[in-house]
């Protein structure tokens, strides 16, 4: 418990940031369906559970241009 | 009356493919010149090499005076282009696509204001809150026109704005072209006839990458005056006797058979109908339709590039 | 001059349309927390997996350690994303035509290129200093330490060849037609440099050395004048890449 408190100042920024990421990149799947490969399922699968990584692929590679 | 574009023995190679040869011609001020010619003629080579897209092998280009070089935008300035299909930056909204727009092209900030107003309005867009991408084709055109007209160009290049539209969308851009015609002066290349006899006052016809025709549309179709008559008959053995008899007159350039049906091209159609009837009348000859046909730029048309 | 400033601020726009911005922003932010993390945790987790019975000593991290992670992690990975992200720059216009009706209204091709690189290198920086500033700023809070030494031109060394970069993505994605052969053309050009660092005499002029062994510099085993052939060097190569970009520009077809 002791330690877990001396990594807080860390765990808190780092769990905001993922949030943001995630729901930036959840709203996106959703609500532009055109994907460069895979489907909605897919990408909401990924964006919700590989942490980090995933919004950041489906950004920069699975992300349908306009 | 002063040329706003001159084109001097431009000639233009593809690997092999000699696209353009020696190609001359010049757009006087104000007229609206239909550029003419079938798929892969050299239109679209013309135009890109005239906004300093393409590299020439050979020959000049002026623009209002100034000479195009590869690579600078300098002469592009005081040119409008509209391409076939058009790309903009989807993520902006009309207005700010043509502030961008704007300040490349040197306008202040308040004529930028002013002049997109104008013409969102003349295009028919300024109701438009959507982003471009979310745009149909006949609007990004529209649009197209907008952005091309917004430095007030002296010369306004359309490479086929209609060959994508539907006849609605196709009406709408040859409207709005015809109403800028005052203020500039419009170069449009099309493979649509009607378009041409529509809003032109000129038109050059392209063919294997030299002019194979030009001129004012009057010009155009008086020197290839040939009006034609074509006739049909019901006594089959007439018609041979009809097509040696007349193709000895001097007023009759030709007679040719078609699908069973006689055409007389001719000078005097006048002198040619009372004679043909006479002719008929005492070789018992009986007619079963008998019909003058005016020049058309179509017929004009087929029969240059073909 | 005002076209170049109009052509800049789209560009900044679209970074943050197409989420340039926020992508580059979030990976470099993530590093930034992760290098005095790592720096910490480290000896906990060498202790965890040592097998019981076992005790070693290990000396407690300290600043220095989040500074080697940090010269450890952003050229491995976060150089790596920044290549990746840009080598698109021009490709993706080209491609797609948009620059063409940009060029008619008489954009000169030196400022599209000048825009371009401008905001690439200021979203570098940006996210370079985000970075920096929250490694630095956990690193204070930890170990109470404000001084490292030679930090300064550290830094400045790593973000110079993030620099490098970026102007030879523009010149391999003005020459080639796609953003993979771009990123190629930087991968083969780092792949020479990294080649180049096995020659003792090249190794001081090479622009490798700038993120290769920045960590020399904290621990003190080198001094900064080690570095000032690499950090000419590199703003050779920089400028070259630049103008070659230039002249390639010019003559290709859009």
């Amino acid at each position: 418990m002791n330690e877990l408190m001396e990594y807080m100042p860390f765990l808190i920024p780092v769990i905001i940031l993922e949030l943001v990421l995630m729901v930036t990149a959840l709203v996106h799947v959703v609500r532009h369906p055109d994907y460069r490969f895979g489907n909605r399922i897919f990408w909401i699968l990924i964006v919700m559970f590989i942490q980090f990584l995933g919004p950041v692929v489906y950004f920069v590679f699975g992300r349908g241009d306009e | 009356m002063m040329n706003v574009l001159e084109i001097q023995h431009l000639s233009k190679q593809f690997g092999t493919h000699q696209v353009l040869r020696d190609l001359t011609f010049q757009v006087p001020e104000h007229s609206v010149y239909g550029f003419l010619g079938q798929n892969g003629a050299g239109k679209t080579t013309t135009m890109k090499i005239i906004l300093g897209l393409l590299k020439a092998d050979k020959g000049e280009v002026k623009v209002l005076g100034e000479t195009v070089r590869y690579g600078f935008a300098k002469t592009n300035r005081r040119v409008g282009y509209l391409p076939d299909v058009p790309e903009f930056y989807g993520y902006m909204k009309a207005e700010q696509y043509l502030r961008l727009c704007g300040e490349i092209t040197g306008l202040s900030a308040k004529e930028i204001c002013s002049r997109s107003e104008e013409l969102l309005s003349l295009v028919g867009l300024s109701e438009e809150k959507k982003k471009i991408r979310g745009y149909s084709r006949g609007m990004k055109q529209r649009l197209g026109i907008a952005q091309a007209l917004l430095n007030e160009p002296g010369l306004l290049i359309c490479d086929e704005p209609t060959s994508a539209l539907d006849p609605l969308g196709r009406k709408e851009i040859l409207d709005i072209l015809s109403k800028v015609r005052e203020k500039t002066t419009v170069l449009f290349s099309t493979h649509v006839l009607s378009d041409v006899e529509r809003i032109c006052d000129r038109a050059a016809v392209l063919k294997d990458g030299s002019l194979a025709l030009s001129g004012s549309l009057e010009e155009l179709k008086a020197q290839h005056r040939k009006d034609s008559l074509c006739l049909e008959t019901g006594t089959p053995g007439g018609q041979k006797l009809l097509e040696s008899e007349f193709q000895k007159k001097g007023y009759v350039f030709g007679v040719e058979k078609k699908n069973g049906v006689l055409i007389f091209h001719t000078s005097d159609m006048a002198r040619l109908e009372t004679e043909l009837m006479i002719c008929m009348t005492e070789h018992n000859i009986c007619p079963l339709k008998m019909e003058v046909q005016k020049p058309t730029l179509e017929n004009l048309f087929m029969e240059v590039i073909s | 001059m005002r076209a170049y400033w109009a052509f800049t601020k789209k560009e900044l726009l679209e970074s943050i349309c197409t989420y340039k911005l926020l992508i580059l922003g979030c990976i470099f932010l993530m590093f930034g927390f992760m290098n005095p993390f790592i720096a910490k945790i480290t000896p906990e987790l060498v202790k965890s997996f040592m097998p019981g019975g076992i005790s070693i000593d290990l000396p407690a991290p300290s600043a220095a350690d989040s500074w080697m992670q940090f010269f450890k992690n952003v050229p491995q990975m976060g150089l790596v994303v920044l290549a990746i992200l840009f080598s698109g720059m021009m490709a993706g216009e080209i491609q797609k035509g948009t620059l063409i009706l940009m060029v008619t209204k008489g954009l000169s091709r030196t400022a599209v290129l000048c825009s371009k690189f401008t905001v690439a290198v200021l979203l570098w920086t940006v996210s370079y200093a985000v970075c920096t500033g929250v490694t630095y700023g956990y690193t204070v809070y930890f170990w109470k330490t404000k001084d490292i030494d030679h930090l300064m031109p550290a830094l400045l060394g790593v973000w110079l060849f993030g620099v490098l970069l970026l102007a030879s993505d523009l010149l391999g994605s003005v020459i080639s037609k796609s953003s993979y052969s771009s990123l190629l053309f930087t991968g083969i050009m780092v792949a020479v440099m990294f080649l180049l660092n096995i020659v003792p005499r090249i190794r001081k002029f090479n622009p490798m050395r700038l993120v290769s062994e920045p960590y020399g510099l904290i621990t003190g085993a080198l001094k900064t004048s080690d570095f000032s052939r690499s950090f000419l060097m590199t703003g050779v190569l920089l400028l070259i890449l630049l103008v070659l970009s230039g002249i390639a520009f010019q003559k290709k077809q859009l």
